[in-house]
């Protein structure tokens, strides 16, 4: 694995992965893991933060990737390591003591990672809002829409699963309980806004 | 009436597309016209795009959880495989759960330590160079800045050597037996005629023996009788089989001060040869205001210390003790007013018996090299053995 493989450039790794080529997207996973471990091990992290920081910033590239709102003024490597290098200051600001003095060992320019992190950012805290909103929905209506919207089951294997008498009755089911998520999330969600 | 799960079923069915055309364009009209229903069907987005997005993230996260788990999977197929090559258990490999913690903890704080340890050790330098310093500048008796007159003889000794051997080529004689020739040299005179000499406490200081020798290298041993640190003075005895006593002093011992101005010299042995200088009184205090001593502008080197210092008359009048180091030409001689007191008070205290000091000055008058003529049989090396 990782040899023999075709290698792509820049453009063909945002080409491949917006089309959902999974293959592409690990290799460039493992093409630029070892940087970013080195860099949070250099800054008092352990071998794990490194994976978790480093998995939060490829997760904040494939997302602009996927909306297609991606603008890369840069190499991919550096959009990486902007945008990973400012998770880790923020980690380590939580952590204290050493919030602030970070050794650089890769040109650290302005990649506009600044922005997409705050974009991100903000997405995070919806779908903490939303993982918050399903955990207080409540059985059955949980695994129904969990099972439809975040697992792509089809209707029918819903109905099966639940052992409702036909399609219909999971429907409505179904749209009971998004009614029931939609003020469970909006209240929430609205109230973290008032802050 | 329609219930909100109504709604969000035909919200549904329009977003598949699965609407009916009039069913479709009676919808959008409304949207286009009701403002309530309008922002009921975009919550309905709002909370379907989020799920899916959010199904998406999960899914992502997975994904790459994955790939790491498939990487991390090879490393540890990649290190297990060493002892298969090796044919031997590695036991560098498998690293006990403190260890990692420390190498982790290594990685992480190693340019911290290295800091650490550097101060340190440069603090450990730091300290023991100044405590060798300081050391130094005390071993001097003197204060800073002050330079006590004695000479080290180790260097000239070299010289010495290779005289004597120069000119035991020439006789054709066997060389000598080496002699010691001392580590420290400075000058003394005569006190009384039988035997009592004076030179400078730091001198003969840390001395185990003394030698006496006059101008013909004619050695007597001594002993101290007494020594005065504070004033820089000390009292010797020759103690010698030899020794039949110095004769008559040719000089008196002053025991009021003497005037700013009054020319004054010395005679002393900073060299192997008897050194003439002289100059005048400059100052009737010493180093930092010191009343015990006189300031005089006579050149002195290393090996003047000791020295006797007569004014124009042939009256002593001090004993030569140091030099300021930084300043021109200022150099130090105890008053004879201090040696008096102090022979007075030996002499009440009967230590070593009395002493007959020299009441008549018969140098006064004569000129200076008739006075040196005359002086230069009651000048002596004192050569210090440590």
């Amino acid at each position: 694995m990782g040899k023999g493989q075709p290698s792509y450039t820049d453009e063909e790794f945002v080409a491949a992965i917006r089309r959902g080529d999974d293959r592409a997207l690990a290799q460039l996973y493992r093409l630029h893991q070892p940087m970013i471990s080195h860099f949070v091990l250099q800054n008092s992290g352990t071998e794990d933060e490194a994976k978790d920081v480093y998995q939060e910033g490829v997760m904040v590239f494939y997302e602009k990737i996927r909306e297609g709102s991606l603008e890369l003024s840069c190499q991919i490597k550096t959009y990486l390591y902007a945008v990973c290098r400012r998770l880790w200051l923020k980690r380590l600001a939580e952590k204290t003591r050493f919030g602030g003095r970070i050794d650089d060992h890769e040109p650290f320019l302005e990649t506009g990672a600044e922005e997409d992190l705050m974009v991100a950012e903000e997405r995070d805290r919806r779908f903490a809002t939303m993982a918050e909103a399903l955990n207080r929905l409540g059985e059955p209506c949980r695994s129904l829409i969990e099972g439809f919207y975040l697992l792509d089951k089809s209707m029918q294997q819903l109905t099966t699963d639940f052992g409702y008498t036909n399609a219909d009755n999971a429907k409505n089911q179904k749209y009971k309980c998004l009614v029931r998520l939609k003020k469970l999330f909006f209240t929430s969600y609205k109230e973290e806004e008032s802050y | 009436m329609m219930t909100e799960a109504d709604y969000y079923a035909l919200f549904e069915a329009y977003r598949v597309g699965q609407l009916p055309a009039p069913a479709r364009a009676d919808l959008e009209r409304r949207l286009a016209a009701d403002p309530d229903f309008a922002l009921r069907f975009a919550e309905f987005e709002e909370l379907t795009g989020t799920l899916n997005a959010y199904g998406h993230r999960m899914a992502t996260r997975r994904k790459l959880r994955a790939i790491q788990a498939e990487m991390d999977q090879e490393q540890t197929d990649i290190a297990p495989a060493a002892p298969f090559e090796t044919q031997a258990p590695q036991p560098m490999l498998r690293i006990s759960r403190t260890e990692r913690r420390l190498r982790e903890f290594w990685s992480a704080h190693r340019a911290t330590v290295a800091v650490a340890a550097s101060v340190a050790f440069l603090a450990v330098m730091a300290t023991l160079f100044g405590v060798e310093l300081w050391r130094a500048s005390v071993k001097q008796p003197s204060l800073y800045g002050y330079t006590v007159l004695r000479r080290e003889v180790e260097r000239i000794k070299r010289n010495q050597r290779a005289m004597n051997r120069a000119i035991n080529q020439i006789d054709g004689t066997k060389p000598a037996e080496e002699v010691n020739q001392g580590k420290f040299s400075g000058t003394g005179f005569a006190l009384t005629a039988d035997g009592y000499l004076v030179t400078s406490y730091h001198v003969i200081q840390g001395a185990d023996s003394l030698l006496i020798e006059d101008k013909n290298h004619q050695g007597y041993h001594a002993e101290p009788v007494f020594t005065d640190v504070a004033h820089d003075l000390a009292i010797l005895r020759i103690r010698d089989r030899k020794f039949t006593g110095f004769g008559r002093l040719p000089y008196a011992f002053k025991r009021g001060q003497s005037d700013l101005g009054e020319k004054v010299y010395t005679l002393g042995y900073p060299r192997e040869d008897l050194v003439y200088n002289d100059g005048s009184l400059s100052a009737r205090s010493g180093f930092e205001g010191d009343t015990a001593f006189y300031q005089i502008s006579i050149p002195v080197n290393p090996g003047n210390s000791g020295g006797p210092l007569l004014d124009d008359r042939g009256n002593l009048i001090g004993v030569v003790s140091g030099r300021q180091a930084d300043a021109q030409s200022a150099a130090f001689a105890t008053k004879s007013s201090y040696l008096m007191k102090l022979v007075d008070s030996l002499s009440a205290a009967n230590a070593g018996g009395a002493y007959r000091l020299p009441r008549t000055n018969v140098l006064a008058g004569a000129s200076r090299p008739q006075q040196l003529r005359r002086l230069q049989d009651f000048v002596f090396v004192v050569k210090v053995y440590e």
